[in-house]
């Protein structure tokens, strides 16, 4: 059946195989991984007080799978803790902080794009922007000094898709733009200005010009921008 | 373990959510646990990795985490990178005084010879290094290059020169490391629009602030970049003119001459004032001895005035490109302050002169901290009480990056300089770094405020990184490699004071291993290899090239993990064989189990 779909794709690159692949394959595993969820639950109950620690061997897979040390990921346990009710803290594997707690964190008060990034990095079902402690470690990992650029990439361009419809056009850049510019009266940009602006971004990066910048595009301006790497960083 | 980390690498940058990526591991695992069971040998899976370990180290000894993160909140990245190259060089002069100390003064202190102090100390010794400290460890003349008979025998001329060789080679190794890998992270040749493009404006928001008047203030400085931008390239229908063009190139060039005339002026000055003073001499002159700190303070005062006067000669030329501007002011600081110090270094020979040499050098560090302090306070402090009290158009001051990382790297480069002829001058150094970091932390956040324009602190950290290594480590360790090899030591005083050049005591002990029998292969190598000059022309472009590569091994060799994964998923079989392979997994990682039994119901 795999052969059938990796056949079936219409698409040239390496890359990209591999993403349809393991998506896949992902989809087939969900059940799996929610049942994982649930024996985590139900042993961490049992293990009682030293729940609230994180085992090593956990550790050690956390380390693997993403781009964190240990120190960093002890740390975002340890904040991660503070976030969650108290009745929730035995069981950290499975239990979810709902958004507006996780935006009481310092590093994501102010900044432009909280809601973006809550939603972005949540894999709950209720498409309510809540965080396992396994989505904000995917959140910490991707906003960290050592992931790739193509991580980071990725990233931002769903965080800039407002819409979530996989492509960044006009209503999106616009959305961007408000985001970053102040509110002020004086420093607003006025609907000729933004028209101009998003204008000037298609020219510059919509290649296929087909009046939307989609992930390659995206990535292409993105490389040519190598400060991108040093400032798309958050660091507990 | 190569392969291992780059499929690790692999996982980690695939853009999937948690749990995926947890599944695309035990795929993996099952696949190579297939592997190895079909080549008939078990290869130890060890995790965690090792060089994740490595990591985490260098994560525990970092200090200052808090400050750093306080202040890269508030300034952002580019302002963050200065208090950071400031904390690698001072990890440099630590790692430089505990060796110093441990192979060089501890010997000689604990075997020191009687050495008569005619000189009482005074507290100008502090500033101008002579008088009381001449006699003393701190400088060349204090080591006498015995040789210490214990069991076995310790040779202190031996122990200075490989000490201090040792530790220039570490440096020169670290900084070409950190130059590949910063050039190979940041350094990209855009041939697109130069500056101004909007999505380069948009992307390069600093996610690091988490200040909310920081962030606000960003908003504003982003909206008017834009703006600006956009007038910009409305602009850009206007075509220039010949005689406009003309008249830009001409200034240009006027302010250029003007530039270099004034650095090779005040070298001629310098250098003059220093054949017209005396040497110092050990009479105990309270005047004669103050007289020493002229030049130190004409230097200092050099290096505080004439940029200052390079700003605004820039301010009279119009560079279209914001970053080639850039780039023009820091060639021009570059290259007075290593002409000063290339004419201080040529002038220098005298009568046990290592220990002069050393005395100045000594002498200008001090007086450039001072300078440091004063500096601070009239480019930061008296800018922010003129524009908040008097001139309320003016604003508060910026907090100049590219000024303050030279200063660093002038610092540096002298610290260097005087290391062979000062071995615990790196105390001083440390001791200075300390305090200009405390310093310029306070005088940021009463004083400054974030930078306007989101520059580029990614390449330039790139540039600074290789302006360190080229002309400031290369040339010091030119200085230092000319005095050993080809300058002969005073007769009076230091570990040398024998021999025809210093470096005759390894030419010696090298005859002398000869003689051993079982080690000719160590003087075969010495004479034949070492010593010859294209030798080390080629280590050189071997590991500038090797340091290159590896990274870009690595992203290749990551690809081919791509293609072993998918081939995993291709013949992903059925359920039954995916549970016996869980189980293939739980035998041959035992060290996992013990802690994973107990979740096994």
């Amino acid at each position: 059946m795999q052969i059938r779909l990796y056949r079936n794709c219409q698409v040239e690159q390496e890359g990209e195989v591999w993403f349809a692949l393991v998506k896949f394959v992902s989809a087939r595993n969900k059940d799996e991984s929610n049942q994982r969820l649930c024996r985590t639950n139900r042993t961490n109950n049992t293990m009682g007080a030293t729940a609230s620690k994180l085992p090593k061997d956990q550790l050690s897979e956390y380390q693997e799978l993403t781009f964190l040390t240990k120190q960093e990921i002890l740390l975002a346990h340890k904040r991660f803790n503070e976030l969650l009710e108290r009745e929730d803290r035995q069981q950290i594997g499975g239990s979810r902080v709902p958004m507006n707690k996780i935006l009481t964190l310092p590093e994501l008060k102010s900044n432009p794009f909280r809601r973006r990034i809550c939603q972005v990095f949540s894999t709950s079902d209720l498409r309510d922007g809540s965080l396992s402690f396994e989505d904000f470690l995917d959140l910490l990992s991707a906003f960290s000094d050592s992931a790739t650029l193509e991580i980071k990439s990725h990233y931002a361009f769903r965080i800039f898709d407002f819409d979530d419809d996989g492509t960044l056009d006009t209503g999106d850049l616009e959305k961007l733009v408000n985001c970053l510019t102040g509110e002020m009266d004086n420093t607003r940009l006025t609907s000729e200005e933004m028209k101009q602006l998003i204008n000037n971004i298609l020219e510059e990066s919509d290649i296929d010009k087909d009046g939307t910048v989609n992930l390659s595009e995206f990535q292409h301006v993105i490389s040519r921008s190598p400060d991108f790497v040093s400032s798309f960083k958050i660091v507990l | 373990k190569l392969p291992n980390r780059a499929r690790m690498q692999a996982i980690r940058s695939l853009p999937m959510s948690f749990s995926e990526r947890r599944n695309i591991r035990l795929f993996m695992v099952i696949f190579l646990t297939v592997l190895n069971l079909l080549c008939q040998h078990f290869v130890r899976h060890t995790l965690p990795l090792k060089c994740g370990s490595w990591a985490s180290v260098r994560q525990r000894l970092v200090i200052w985490q808090d400050t750093l993160k306080e202040i890269g909140g508030r300034f952002g990245t580019s302002v963050l990178s200065y208090f950071q190259f400031l904390k690698w060089l001072l990890m440099f002069n630590i790692f430089s005084l505990l060796i110093n100390f441990c192979f060089i003064t501890i010997p000689q202190i604990v075997r020191s010879p009687n050495i008569t102090h005619p000189i009482s100390f005074r507290g100008l010794e502090l500033l101008t290094g002579a008088g009381y400290f001449n006699q003393t460890v701190l400088f060349y003349g204090g080591y006498n290059g015995e040789v210490i008979k214990t069991q076995p025998s310790y040779n202190m001329q031996l122990a200075y020169l490989f000490t201090i060789a040792a530790y220039l080679v570490l440096c020169g190794v670290s900084l070409i490391y950190s130059m590949a890998r910063s050039f190979q992270r940041n350094f990209v040749l855009v041939a697109g629009p130069a500056y101004g493009g909007a999505w380069r404006l948009l992307c390069s928001w600093d996610f690091s602030v988490i200040n909310e008047k920081a962030i606000q203030h960003n908003k504003d400085n982003l909206s008017i970049q834009l703006k600006e931008s956009l007038s910009e390239r409305l602009q850009k229908k206007a075509v220039v003119s010949v005689s406009a063009k003309l008249q830009q190139i001409s200034l240009q060039l006027l302010a250029w001459l003007l530039s270099l005339g004034l650095a090779v002026g005040s070298c001629t000055g310098i250098y003059f004032l220093e054949l017209n003073l005396n040497d110092i001499s050990d009479s105990g002159n309270l005047e004669e001895e103050a007289s020493t700190l002229l030049v130190p303070v004409v230097v200092s005062l050099i290096n505080l005035v004439i940029p200052l006067i390079y700003a605004l000669v820039n301010k009279m030329e119009h560079y279209t490109n914001p970053r080639t501007n850039v780039y023009v002011i820091i060639l021009r600081n570059v290259l007075l302050k290593m002409s000063i110090l290339g004419i201080l270094c040529y002038y220098w020979l005298s009568d046990c002169w290592e220990s002069f040499v050393g005395q100045s050098v000594y002498r200008l560090v001090v007086v450039d901290f001072i300078f440091c302090l004063l500096g601070s306070f009239f480019t930061e402090f008296l800018p922010n009480i003129i524009g908040t009290k008097c001139f309320r158009s003016l604003g508060v001051p910026e907090f100049d990056v590219a000024t303050n990382v030279l200063n660093l790297i002038y610092a540096q480069t002298l610290a260097w300089i005087g290391i062979y002829f000062s071995p615990l001058l790196p105390v001083i150094q440390v001791v200075k770094l300390f305090i200009i970091f405390y310093l310029k932390k306070v005088s940021l956040s009463m004083n400054c405020q974030p930078p306007k324009r989101t520059g580029r602190a990614a390449q330039m950290q790139t540039v600074y990184i290789a302006l360190l290594f080229f002309p400031s480590f290369v040339g010091a360790l030119s200085m230092v490699a000319y005095t050993v090899w080809s300058l002969k030591p005073s007769e009076q005083c230091g570990p040398f004071q024998n021999l025809g050049k210093p470096f005759q005591v390894v030419l010696d002990w090298m005859k002398g291993v000869q003689n051993i029998p079982g080690s000719e292969w160590a003087w075969w190598t010495f004479e034949h290899v070492l010593r010859n000059e294209l030798f080390f022309y080629l280590i050189t472009l071997i590991v500038l090239v090797a340091f290159l590569a590896v990274e870009n091994f690595l992203i290749a060799l990551s690809r081919k993990s791509y293609i072993v994964i998918i081939i995993v998923i291709v013949l992903s079989p059925s359920p039954r064989l995916m549970f016996l392979c869980k189980k293939l997994e739980e035998t041959s990682l035992p060290e996992e189990n013990e802690a994973a039994a107990p979740k096994n119901n």
